[in-house]
């Protein structure tokens, strides 16, 4: 059941522009990411390891993840449910078996596979521009692979709490709106001290995971909590499995 | 209680739906209260209620889509619970309030996903959207369908798992009397398959004559269940006598609520035995009585009657 729903969620994303959107979140990260390569001296240092340059390359990842994320996982979540509240989807789901919090979670399972993919090919490709442009340092693997961990699981639960504001409020406005907001705390997570970002799931998650900081041209190594993004990805998948049951005993 | 038992068996094998006391409360607001539903296989059934009297909440209570707070629903024999409701639901297609497609998806797309979900073969997709008469405009986005085309292929949807039982609510919503006719048409040619059909609405005279067992609602409680003619009898239409003497005619039948109506005289409830009572009374009074008829009465009477004069 749950294969065939898969792949009828992949039918209905036609049309919907998704794939287009899903380019721009890769494409997005990426470029802003290379707006690393700009800075004075950097392409002089590529095989100095003293220069840390792939920790500036990862200090610009972190910097455009958030930046571009959050409104674009907003808008693919809203698309994906709008047409459900269009087209009386709940209902005929329903009555083939499928309840609208089961819905709820294919639609996780088939757009959020996209999300990953995405977030992970935004990791990748900065990799593969940076050895493009001549970074020989050996790639610091460990911050690398945590980081990029990190973020799949903080976009995965914003997607999926986009997903479940979008099903509960039709107007697609107020996810949209959401959003927006979003955006905001993000900013001002990277600008807060790491325990209040704590405190503003899931926004604040992309400072907490943050990996590397930079100040007066220096650029150094953290060790991001990375405890805190996975207890923010147990909440968020309890608290995703709590709500669509709840879905699915509601009535239409 | 023996005979009970068999009672409830032979009738659990002629009726595709019955419900038992079925009653849906909002907060404290009944909406829809003690209902005894039995439809029976294979034939027309008209649910006619007008606005907000409870008709989408009771299919959708039939559907398992609303939680009864009381009583039960029997489909095909099987008591519907949690447990039970995925197979069942398997063998009935439904249209609640209002047709379902995707917008952004051609019919076909749409057709596929039914197909799909449930596992069916193209056969069974052909058929279905054969028997709507919507083949050739499969390839057009839903968003281009005109309304009557989208109640088609919602009805196309509903038929491709090939049910036993059909329940459309207010299909003919918002079609032009062609569409209705057609949609008429439609509801007959299942119920020759041997599907049964269910079907509401709020306009009597769109499903009137080709429904063969009506059940009408008000204010949430089934009025009258039954045929087209055991509707007719249940009421009493109007005798009209014609006279020469009006007048006098009316003083003499006071106590029977008479009154003059041109050169007749209207009495409203009088059955059989009192029509007898009343001619001869006025016989016997020296009234010449030209003729003695019931009103021709329509469908839509009995029905304005039974809820209230709210209906139609
Ligand atoms: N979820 C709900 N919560 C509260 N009240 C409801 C709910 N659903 C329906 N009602 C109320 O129940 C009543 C019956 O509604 P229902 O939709 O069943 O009527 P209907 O006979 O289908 O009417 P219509 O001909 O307009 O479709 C209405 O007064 C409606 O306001
Ligand atoms: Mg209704």
């Amino acid at each position: 059941m749950n294969g065939r729903a898969v792949a009828n969620e992949f039918t209905k994303m036609r049309r919907l522009r998704v794939a287009p959107l899903v380019l721009i979140m890769v494409v997005g990260v990426v470029a802003l990411t290379c707006v690393t390569f700009t800075a004075p001296g950097f392409l002089d240092s590529v095989d100095d390891p003293d220069a840390r340059p792939w920790h500036w390359l990862l200090a610009g990842l972190a910097l455009a993840v958030p930046l571009v994320s959050p409104i674009l996982l907003a808008v693919l979540a809203s698309r994906q449910v709008d047409m459900e509240h269009q087209g009386h989807g709940w209902l005929l789901n329903q009555v083939s078996g499928v309840t609208p919090g089961h819905l709820c979670r294919v639609k996780f399972l088939s757009m959020g596979a996209l999300v990953a993919g995405a977030t992970l090919a935004q990791s990748a490709l900065v990799v593969a521009l940076g050895r493009a442009v001549g970074i020989s340092v050996d790639l610091p693997l460990g911050p690398w692979l945590g980081y990029t961990t990190a973020i799949i699981v903080v976009n995965l639960v914003l997607f999926a709490l986009h997903l479940l504001v979008a099903a509960r409020v039709p107007n697609q406005l107020v996810g949209l709106g959401l959003g927006v907001l979003g955006v905001f705390v993000t900013l001002a997570g990277t600008g807060m001290p790491l325990w209040s970002a704590h405190l503003l799931p899931p926004w604040g998650y992309y400072a907490v995971a943050t990996p590397v900081d930079t100040d007066a041209g220096g650029v150094v190594a953290l060790d991001p909590p990375y405890l805190s993004v996975l207890s923010l990805g147990i909440v968020g998948a309890l608290v995703f499995l709590g709500v669509t049951r709840m879905f699915d005993r509601q009535e239409t | 209680m023996n005979s009970f038992g068999r009672a409830q068996h032979n009738e659990s094998v002629s009726n595709a739906i019955i419900t038992h006391d079925l009653g849906k409360t909002y907060g404290d607001r009944p909406i829809v209260r003690n209902l005894d539903l039995r439809v029976p296989e294979g034939c027309v059934y008209g649910f006619l209620g007008p606005n907000g009297s409870g008709k989408s909440t009771t299919m959708k209570m039939l559907l398992s889509l609303v939680r009864p707070t009381s009583g039960e629903v029997h489909i095909m024999g099987r008591r519907m619970q949690r447990s039970t409701r995925r197979s069942i639901l398997g063998g009935i297609g439904s249209l609640i309030e209002a047709p379902p497609a995707y917008g952004h998806l051609t019919g076909h797309e749409n057709m596929r996903l039914v197909q799909r979900l449930l596992g069916l073969d193209q056969g069974q997709v052909q058929r279905a959207v054969r028997t709507v008469r919507l083949q050739e405009h499969l390839d057009k986005r839903v968003r281009d369908y005109s309304l009557g085309m989208k109640q088609r292929l919602g009805i196309a949807l509903a038929l491709a798992r090939e049910p036993r039982i059909l329940i459309l609510d207010e299909p003919t919503n918002g079609l032009d009397p062609a569409g209705i006719e057609e949609m008429r048409r439609l509801l007959r040619y299942l119920a020759e398959q041997g599907i049964t059909v269910m079907v509401s609405s709020h306009l009597l005279g769109e499903i009137d004559r080709t429904a063969q067992v009506l059940g009408i609602l008000g204010n949430g409680r089934l009025l009258f269940q039954g045929s087209r003619e055991q509707l007719f009898s249940r009421s009493t239409p109007d005798v009209l006598i014609d006279t020469a003497e009006p007048e006098r005619a009316t003083t003499l039948a006071a106590r029977w609520s008479a009154v003059r109506e041109g050169h007749s005289v209207r009495v409203p409830g009088v059955d059989q035995a009192a029509t007898a009572r009343l001619v001869s009374h006025l016989v016997q009074g020296g009234v010449p009585v030209h003729g003695v008829r019931r009103q021709e009465q329509s469908l839509e009477d009995v029905f304005m009657d039974l809820t209230g004069g709210r209906g139609l």
